[in-house]
């Protein structure tokens, strides 16, 4: 917030926040995966935009990569398991200034959530949610989630998943309201920064797969993708992210893809063999729930005070002598 | 030369003639503006309509296109919608025939009066189709607001209004924004009571329980109770002074009201006054309240601070005591109503033109309107000069020199052309200086008000201009001549068409000159002499063709304007050279604002004709030079020459550079690719280390084993760290890990 206050007032006390100022406790997370990514890339985005601690709160369910907030010396709140999105707009609504982050993980956004999740993306409220997709139950010890591939075993389907995996992305593009759609992979911390940066700037809610890597329960599965860079399709677009020419040498399948085109952004996400990766649909036009619904005017004492008495005036029989209209 | 034609010459050098030759006709204007003699019979942008802003940030509009736009609501295309367009036009009309004999009313008021004359000069069934019409759903305006005609008064109206619209839009936000920090530091402090003793005590407790349930509970035993689990921390009490402090001085700013309130000081608590009739008293008004502004904007930066917990004292007590008239900024007064000072020309002379000066200077949201009535003034026939510089004028060039003004000149008929301009120029945050000729200035012309205005600025008299800081650093940006006709003439020229003495239809090209604007005015007919339609010859040439032409040129040619009189009747006026003179400069002044407008400019000419010298020189060596080679090149073709530049062009390039090499014996980490996940730096943390952002590197190659790095660069799951060589000979089992490195190699 800033009114009117003289700058050189306000100013004078900024402090300039490492990386390490972000940093707290040493994450549970088993060695090599992917979370330990999406953490270095949203701290270091912390760092470069140099947020104020108390400005930030980051927001999840329950689920491995809901313990995201204890790894943040930030607000937090590690909510119930599905409930990480109402909890936010939540937090969006009464204090919009600060900047709101969300973890949630494949079982907890895509199942228990799921109905969270579609209306999130109506409201289109500001904030960055990340989607923590290693398509397993981790926490509770290999269970199918609802994006593990069909033929997936699991302790919860020991013959293999029954059903096709739900796709995120596509779900995603098909609700109304969609203001930005993007997925990274957590092994190529480059553009995992940069899309996440980009969903930070966005104005509305931000919705970032991470395709990541679970190495306890599923440590094989991305390999066909992690060890062959042919099988990544990065999209490229002056409105989305623009990879370096070190990087384009090691990721060479790029596809200039438009951020405006839904289409086209559907039809990416439908691929299999390949992971594309970059922003698919960005729509900067889209209103936020929290400005269409922000109130005028301020509500103080004073104001629902007065609300009240004209409310309960409506209801008042007045005497004849004060010559005022009652309720008939 | 013919005896009639010398006398016109005589006149024109002399401004004296024999007999009666000097004009005495009465109700002569020029011959194009006879078409426009009764204007309320005519649809133009008056009158205006001073309309609440609306979303779109509109302040005012024309009755033209109010009426516009509700036919365009309600009446279909065609023959269908034929008979609402004529009664809505007569309605139009009417209202235009009410506001032109003096009527002062809203809209709505002008609309019912204009509905009930109407209909009580219609028989009984042409009043019913009328009332029909106008009973129409959608067929009332959606706008509401005063009614203004272009008078005198029209330019302070029309600016109040679009001021009092900027204030009460920032008023709005100012007084929301200081509400919410009331109401934030009042937060604080009510919090810090809740941890207090005295809110827990039981008289309080019961206060907030209300009274239904009052009975139910020991309030004594309640606050026992919570007494014991009290939190410790409080507010100190200097943060606490500095809070109410703070929410005092919010509190009881006048800065900004719900409703603008031209009350004045005389309450001291009343809304502090923005509108002034003199600088030097806005400018007394705007230092005294300095020191009121300074502490408003040291409550809202102490609020800002605390409300983020940020107020350090040992930082910011100095700061806010520092902070005095000197660290004010722009950007700092932006956030305050600007001050509106309404002049007249005469106004500006001696001490108040020098405050005047002062305050555009001075970088102050100060929004001067300069009106001028008169830009002729009385003639100065012996000196041969005319006043011409009026002071509005003169005014308006110098704000232009100073910057750092906003400066807008029009005539009043061309207000709502720049209407956007207008409310650009009030919300800028520095000083503004609206220049506007009225054209009202009785006895000088038979004309109404809006043609003298629209004539002042056809005839570039009075030119329109604006000067506007905020967009861009350079003049070409700045700076613009747009909204006079033909801008790039020197004098706009119209088709004219009349009836000649066989009643045949002629038309010609008429220029409008400074002379036509001047010919109007009576106070000038001294320098005009009619010329008998006998004596109406080849030698008479059009004062616009005239100034182009030099001494030699123009001789035995006499200058002439064509008019018309009250009967429409053509007659031709041979001008006198003093006004020829007063003519050239009026059109070198447009020439030098056409100049600052990027019109004709000097400066580019020049450099447009150095550059295709100096382009023409260039490309005629070069067609040399090829000629030469293919001259020199048995059976060489115009293509040969170009490969040979190609190649030496290829020559001066640098090879590629070669990918950078790197000792192969060293080991290395592809730092940017790392996903940070700890594997590393779990094996052995003094030999992997992260960077700033938190990826690996080598840190140190000797603090650990090759058989580290090979395990490390096993376990990498990205496959980024490259072992290298190993440096001690004598490890064990180097054999099968120098084949395992080699995979990472």
């Amino acid at each position: 917030m800033s009114v009117a206050a003289p700058k050189c007032l306000l100013w004078s006390d900024r402090e300039d926040y490492t990386l390490e100022d972000y940093e707290a406790g040493i994450p549970r997370w088993c060695t090599g995966c992917g979370d330990l990514a999406i953490l270095a890339a949203v701290q270091r985005l912390c760092r470069d935009e140099q947020l104020p601690l108390e400005k930030i709160v980051f927001v999840s369910g329950i689920g491995c990569s809901s313990r995201f907030p204890h790894y943040m010396k930030t607000y937090g709140f590690h909510g119930l398991h599905g409930r990480a999105l109402p909890v936010a707009e939540g937090i969006k609504l009464k204090r919009p200034d600060l900047h709101v982050f969300v973890n949630t993980g494949d079982g907890d956004c895509c199942s228990i959530g799921a109905a969270h999740w579609l209306h999130a993306i109506r409201y289109n409220m500001n904030m960055t949610v990340l989607l923590h997709d290693n398509e397993i139950y981790g926490l509770t010890k290999n269970q199918t989630s609802p994006t593990s591939r069909k033929g997936l075993k699991s302790n919860t389907a020991p013959r293999g998943a029954y059903l096709e995996a739900l796709n995120p992305l596509s779900t995603t593009l098909g609700v109304a309201n969609v203001s930005f759609v993007a997925q990274a992979v957590d092994w190529v911390p480059t553009l995992l920064y940069e899309i996440i940066s980009q969903a930070f700037h966005h104005k509305g809610l931000s919705f970032i797969r991470v395709v990541q890597r679970c190495p306890e329960f599923l440590p094989t599965l991305l390999d066909p993708w992690v060890q062959d860079p042919e099988r990544l399709l990065v999209l490229t677009h002056e409105d989305g992210v623009q990879a370096s020419e070190e990087l384009s040498r090691t990721y060479r399948q790029q596809d200039a893809h438009d951020p405006s085109e839904l289409n086209r952004a559907r039809e990416i996400a439908s691929l299999t063999d390949q992971i594309p990766v970059g922003i698919l649909y960005r729509n900067d036009d889209v209103p936020c729930y929290e400005d269409i619904r922000c109130s005028e005017r301020l509500v103080t004492p004073k104001t629902i005070r007065a609300s009240l008495e004209a409310e309960l005036d409506k209801f008042t029989v007045w005497p004849p002598s004060e010559g005022r209209e009652g309720p008939g | 030369m013919s005896t009639g034609l010398r006398e016109l010459v005589r006149f024109h050098l002399t401004g004296e003639s024999n007999g009666d030759t000097r004009r005495e006709q009465p109700g002569l204007r020029s011959a194009l503006l006879a078409p426009y003699r009764d204007l309320s019979e005519l649809r133009y942008d008056y009158p205006l309509v001073l309309i609440e802003r609306d979303a779109d940030g509109v302040f005012v509009r024309s009755l033209s296109s109010v009426v516009n736009s509700v036919l365009e609501e309600i009446a279909p295309a065609g023959a269908e919608g034929e008979r609402l367009r004529k009664h809505f036009l007569r309605l139009d009309a009417t209202m235009r025939a009410l506001i032109s004999k003096g009527v002062e009313a809203t809209l709505s008021e002008l609309w019912s009066l204009a509905e009930r004359e109407l209909l009580s000069k219609s028989d009984e069934a042409a009043a019913e189709l009328l009332r029909d019409s106008l009973s129409r759903p959608g067929g009332a305006p959606r706008v509401d607001g005063v009614v203004i005609d272009c008078d005198d008064d029209a330019p302070t109206r029309l600016f109040e209004h679009a001021w009092r619209m900027a204030q009460q839009e920032r008023s709005r936000r100012a007084l929301a924004e200081i509400d919410e920090l009331v109401l934030k530091l009042s937060d604080i402090l009510k919090a810090d009571f809740l941890k207090s003793e005295k809110s827990q005590a039981p008289k309080s407790l019961e206060g907030s329980m209300g009274t239904r349930f009052e009975d139910a509970f020991d309030f004594e035993a309640m606050s026992r109770i919570l007494k014991t689990a009290l939190p410790k921390s409080a507010l100190s009490e200097r943060r606490r002074e500095r809070i109410q402090s703070a929410i005092s001085v919010l509190e009881s700013q006048r800065f900004f009201a719900v409703a603008t309130d031209a009350a004045g000081d005389a309450d001291p608590s009343a809304p502090h006054s923005f509108v002034f009739d003199s600088c030097t008293r806005a400018w007394e008004v705007f230092r005294e309240r300095t020191p009121e502004v300074i502490e408003l904007l040291k409550a809202i930066g102490t609020a800002e601070l605390e409300l983020e917990n940020r107020y350090r004292e040992s930082e910011h007590d100095a700061l806010f005591s520092r902070f005095d008239e000197t660290s004010l900024t722009p950007e700092d007064l932006a956030f305050f109503p600007s001050y509106l000072i309404r002049l007249h020309d005469t106004d500006c002379q001696g001490p108040e033109k020098a405050s005047l000066i002062d305050a555009l200077s001075s970088g102050l949201p100060l929004k001067i309107l300069v009106q001028t009535s008169d830009i002729l003034g009385e003639p100065s026939l012996g000196d041969g000069q005319f006043s011409l510089g009026a002071r509005g004028l003169q005014l308006a060039s110098m704000a232009v020199g100073l910057n750092g003004s906003f400066v807008l000149q029009s005539a009043s008929s061309n207000l709502y052309q720049v209407r956007d301009r207008i409310l650009r120029g009030l919300t800028y945050k520095g000083p503004a200086l609206f220049s506007v000729f009225t054209g009202s200035h009785e006895n000088a012309s038979g004309l109404p008000a809006y043609l003298e205005a629209a004539s002042a600025m056809q005839s570039r008299a009075f030119p329109t201009f604006a000067y506007d800081p905020t967009v861009g650093a350079d003049w070409a940006s700045r700076f613009d001549v747009e909204g006079n006709p033909q801008a790039e003439a020197d004098w706009p020229v119209y088709s004219f068409s009349y009836e000649d003495a066989d009643l045949q239809r002629v038309s010609e090209e008429i220029a409008f000159t400074f002379v036509d604007f001047a010919a109007s005015d009576k106070r000038y007919a001294g320098h005009f002499a009619p010329v008998p339609r006998s004596d109406w010859n080849e030698g008479l040439i059009p004062a616009n063709e005239y100034l182009e032409l030099s001494d030699d040129e123009a001789r035995g040619t006499v200058p002439c304007v064509v008019m018309v009189d009250e009967d429409d009747v053509l007659q031709k006026l041979v001008v006198d050279l003093k006004l020829i003179r007063a003519a050239r400069r009026c059109g070198e002044m447009w020439r030098s604002l056409q100049e600052l407008g990027g019109i004709h400019n000097s400066h580019a000419l020049k450099l447009l004709e150095r550059e295709r010298a100096r382009w023409e020189r260039e490309k005629g060596h070069e067609l040399e030079e090829l000629r030469d080679q293919a001259a020199r090149v048995p059976g060489g073709g115009a293509a040969e020459p170009a490969a040979v530049a190609a190649e030496a062009t290829a020559a001066k390039d640098p090879p590629e550079a070669d990918e950078q090499t790197r000792d192969e014996d060293e080991p290395y980490i592809e730092t940017s690719r790392c996903t940070t996940c700890d594997e590393c730096t779990k094996l052995n943390a003094r030999m992997f280390a992260y960077n700033e952002n938190k990826q690996a590197y080598i840190a140190d190659p000797a603090a650990g084993t090759y058989r580290q790095i090979v395990e490390a660069a096993e376990a990498c799951q990205v496959c980024i760290i490259h072992p290298g060589k190993p440096k001690n000979p004598n490890e064990s089992g180097l054999d099968d890990l120098i084949t395992r490195a080699a995979a990472f190699s």
